[in-house]
């Protein structure tokens, strides 16, 4: 099930990519699963259809599900390096607002560093 | 060549020599669901009944599936399903006889498709029009628009005097017909969280023209609220990249405007030295800000 807030300010294929490439890259959607059809996934979800079809292109350009015609769309069995480089993506917005939120508190990269390895500490004490 | 299904070119229309609608050209291609937004007496409904066939530009030119519409034989009406913004349905008739007229006029008139729908929004087949609830009424005026199963679909406010659950279940509706036959559908609405959950392109209509016509996902990834702040000498006078509103204050310049590779909130907060932070803008904040002169 995915979560949709068409409200928002992002848009709702943005929104949908973001939550199946979560999925597939946290290994809540395993290899060879199949994803429903863009018709059904449509009619859950409420939406127009091209939304559903653009994130399945996405995903599909980015090598994360492959489509076999008329058969349907599975995730993809990925290389250790693409599924590192997806999941480097997926942080990026967040370090981008950690930086340019830091940036505008004058709170300089070593200090920034610092915190954060902190907050790791606290999140994942074993390492 | 399949022709773009719906379509006003260059068109002008004045009502008592007050002009309505200015030189509008508007395209949905197949397949579409595009939502027309604009303030009360923008020009939406004009704009439809132009397309619909009811009135004519007094310049430009309606084409529906390449057809002008005013001038559609009975076979091409079928084609285009209109929900116009006031009925004509005589208040004495039964919603049974709104149907069996239905089906009389449209050979493709799907009456199971008819029969489940007034199943579905609980609508009395013995009552007369006149003293169904406006949102029945609106309802059935729905189920006439869509039971001939068109290939292009007018709607002039849906949603109007609906109920929340009603009005998804009419999204529904809407999107299943275009999954099933491939409708294209322009409806104004001023619902915009409706426009968000199913359009595919939206356009905004003020003063008669349109303000943007494009995808929906365009327009929120590109138009954005920046606030300028923290300049080290004056506030910049020249070079202002064109905003779709600007306030200027003591120390700080808020616009909204169009980004784009070119430019950035960053580009320019650089250029100005100065600092800035960004909003995104869901549709209501975009239409409000895209209104306002």
């Amino acid at each position: 099930m995915f979560l949709l807030n068409p409200s928002s300010g992002v848009p709702l294929y943005v929104q949908l990519h973001q939550q199946i490439r979560q999925r597939i890259l946290t290994g809540q959607l395993t290899q060879g699963t199949q994803l429903p059809s863009v018709r059904d996934l449509s009619a859950e979800l409420h939406v127009n259809p091209l939304t559903v079809a653009k994130v399945y292109q996405i995903l599909e350009r980015d090598g994360l599900v492959e489509t076999r015609r008329g058969i349907g769309t599975y995730v993809s069995g990925q290389s250790p390096t693409l599924k590192m480089d997806a999941r480097r993506a997926q942080l990026d917005p967040a370090l981008e607002q950690l930086a340019s939120e830091a940036i505008h508190l004058g709170i300089g990269e070593a200090e920034v560093q610092a915190l954060l390895a902190e907050k790791f500490r606290k999140l994942k004490p074993q390492d | 060549m399949n022709p773009i299904p719906i379509q006003l070119q260059d068109a002008s229309r004045s009502f008592r020599g007050v002009p309505v609608i200015k030189n509008l050209t508007l395209n949905v291609q197949a397949g579409s669901i595009y939502g027309f937004l604009g303030r009360n007496a923008a020009g939406k409904t004009t704009a439809l009944r132009m397309l619909a066939g009811l009135i004519r530009p007094d310049s430009g030119t309606a084409r529906i599936l390449d057809i002008d519409p005013f001038s559609m034989g009975a076979a091409e009406r079928e084609w285009l399903g209109y929900l116009p913004e006031r009925l004509a349905i005589p208040p004495r008739s039964k919603v049974r006889a709104v149907l069996n007229l239905g089906r009389d006029l449209y050979p493709t008139w799907d009456a199971s498709l008819a029969e489940s729908l007034v199943g579905k929004y609980g609508l009395s087949v013995e009552k007369r029009f006149s003293t169904l609830s406006q949102g029945s009424q609106r309802i059935l005026g729905f189920i006439m628009a869509i039971a001939p199963r068109p290939k292009v679909l007018l709607l002039d406010e849906p949603a109007a005097n609906l109920d929340v659950i009603a009005r998804r279940e009419v999204l529904d509706d809407i999107l299943t017909l275009i999954r099933d036959c491939g409708c294209t559908v322009l409806m104004s609405t001023h619902i915009l969280g409706d426009v968000e959950r199913v359009a595919d392109q939206v356009g905004i209509l003020a003063n008669g023209a349109l303000r943007v016509s494009e995808p929906l996902d365009t327009l929120k990834d590109s138009i954005r609220q920046v606030r300028f702040f923290g300049f080290s000498g004056a506030l910049p006078t020249a070079g202002i990249p064109q905003s779709f509103r600007t306030v200027r204050g003591k120390d700080e310049i808020v616009m909204t405007l169009r980004t784009n590779s070119g430019v950035t909130p960053e580009s320019l907060a650089a250029r100005w030295s100065c600092r800035q932070e960004t909003r995104i803008l869901g549709l209501e904040d975009i239409f409000v800000e895209l209104s306002s002169n």
